[in-house]
């Protein structure tokens, strides 16, 4: 759908189009297609994401190019078969969609402070996107349990 | 004198009553909103469930371990019958939760709830947290040592 000038209009329909592109193309383990789905300052919380140091905690705050990017690459290669089944995708015209998404794989590789034993994983994650009048993503938050992971990897450690 | 008609409430205003609500620690009147038959899953609790019982322990756990508890809502997006609501949880644990001892630790967790609803009552609940946040709060060392500080 379009603007009167000729410019793309958000709609629930084609919000919803973009986010399960980008989930095809995470499935498909394509991050260079994943970030060109997002507009080139797309803000990125993965809320979980929290490494405390001694003198500070790095979380999973920033923009998608910067934090998202090299964490998708890395959780991709750490985990080398990792798959994700999405159950709903809901969305309003003002481009926010939301996305319950089972995200599992196989440790292959370090993983933040997990040692690879081979262990795999699956846990139920709630991503909100939204998607601007470009039909680009600007904006993606992401909720899981990360205890979840950490103890179904073998990891019991509250790091 | 006249009575005023009953509006019927949208999605949106169904789960603002519930957090409201509950941010008043009432639990009984967050539960008047949820369909006696309301499903429940709180993945970071493993808790799936059907019924107001199944909601009622999960907010009444919160705000017996932590009295101070003070819910505050930063967003809510409502696409379609779904409203989901993006919140700060905080408070000064007082009693043991989820396995945890008290030892008096201030929690502070973002968490976000995903309702769906029906004709002015919530008929789903999914409550998404990182439990590894809460327990590091809590100064939990080890999730196969959870009550053990």
């Amino acid at each position: 759908m379009t603007t009167l000038n000729g410019t793309p209009r958000t709609t629930a329909e084609s919000a919803a189009g973009v986010v399960s592109e980008f989930f095809d193309r995470y499935r498909a383990h394509d991050v260079e297609a994943m970030t060109g789905l997002c507009s080139v300052n797309a803000d990125f919380s993965y809320v979980p994401v929290e490494l405390w140091g001694k003198q500070r905690v790095l979380r999973g705050d920033g923009k998608v190019r910067t934090v998202g990017k090299p964490l998708w690459t890395g959780l991709i290669a750490s985990f080398p078969d990792l798959s994700l089944a999405v159950h709903t995708i809901t969305s309003n015209d003002d481009g926010d969609v939301v996305a319950q998404v089972d995200i599992e794989g196989t440790q292959q590789r370090p993983w933040g402070l997990i040692a690879p034993a081979g262990k795999h994983y699956r846990e139920p994650h709630l991503f909100i996107f939204h998607v601007g009048a470009d039909l680009l993503i600007d904006s993606i938050t992401a909720y899981w349990n990360d205890a979840g992971i950490s103890q179904q990897l073998g990891h019991n450690e509250v790091d | 004198m006249t009575s005023s008609p009953v509006l019927p409430r949208t999605s949106a205003q169904t789960v603002q009553a519930f957090l409201d609500a509950f941010g008043r620690h009432d639990v009984e009147a967050a539960l008047a909103v949820a369909d006696p038959q309301v499903s429940v899953t709180v993945h970071p609790l493993g808790i799936g469930g059907t019924g107001a019982e199944a909601l009622r322990k999960v907010l009444a756990d919160l705000v017996r371990a932590f009295p101070d508890l003070l819910i505050s809502v930063s967003r809510i997006v409502t696409t379609g019958g779904v409203v989901t609501a993006l919140v700060k949880t905080e408070g000064t644990q007082s009693a043991d939760y989820a396995g945890a001892i008290n030892q008096e630790k201030h929690l502070d967790i973002d968490q976000a709830w995903r309702f769906v609803t029906s004709n002015g009552l919530i008929t789903e609940v999914t409550a998404y947290w990182c439990q590894a946040q809460v327990y590091r709060r809590l100064a939990v060392k080890r999730y196969d040592e959870i009550a053990i500080a």
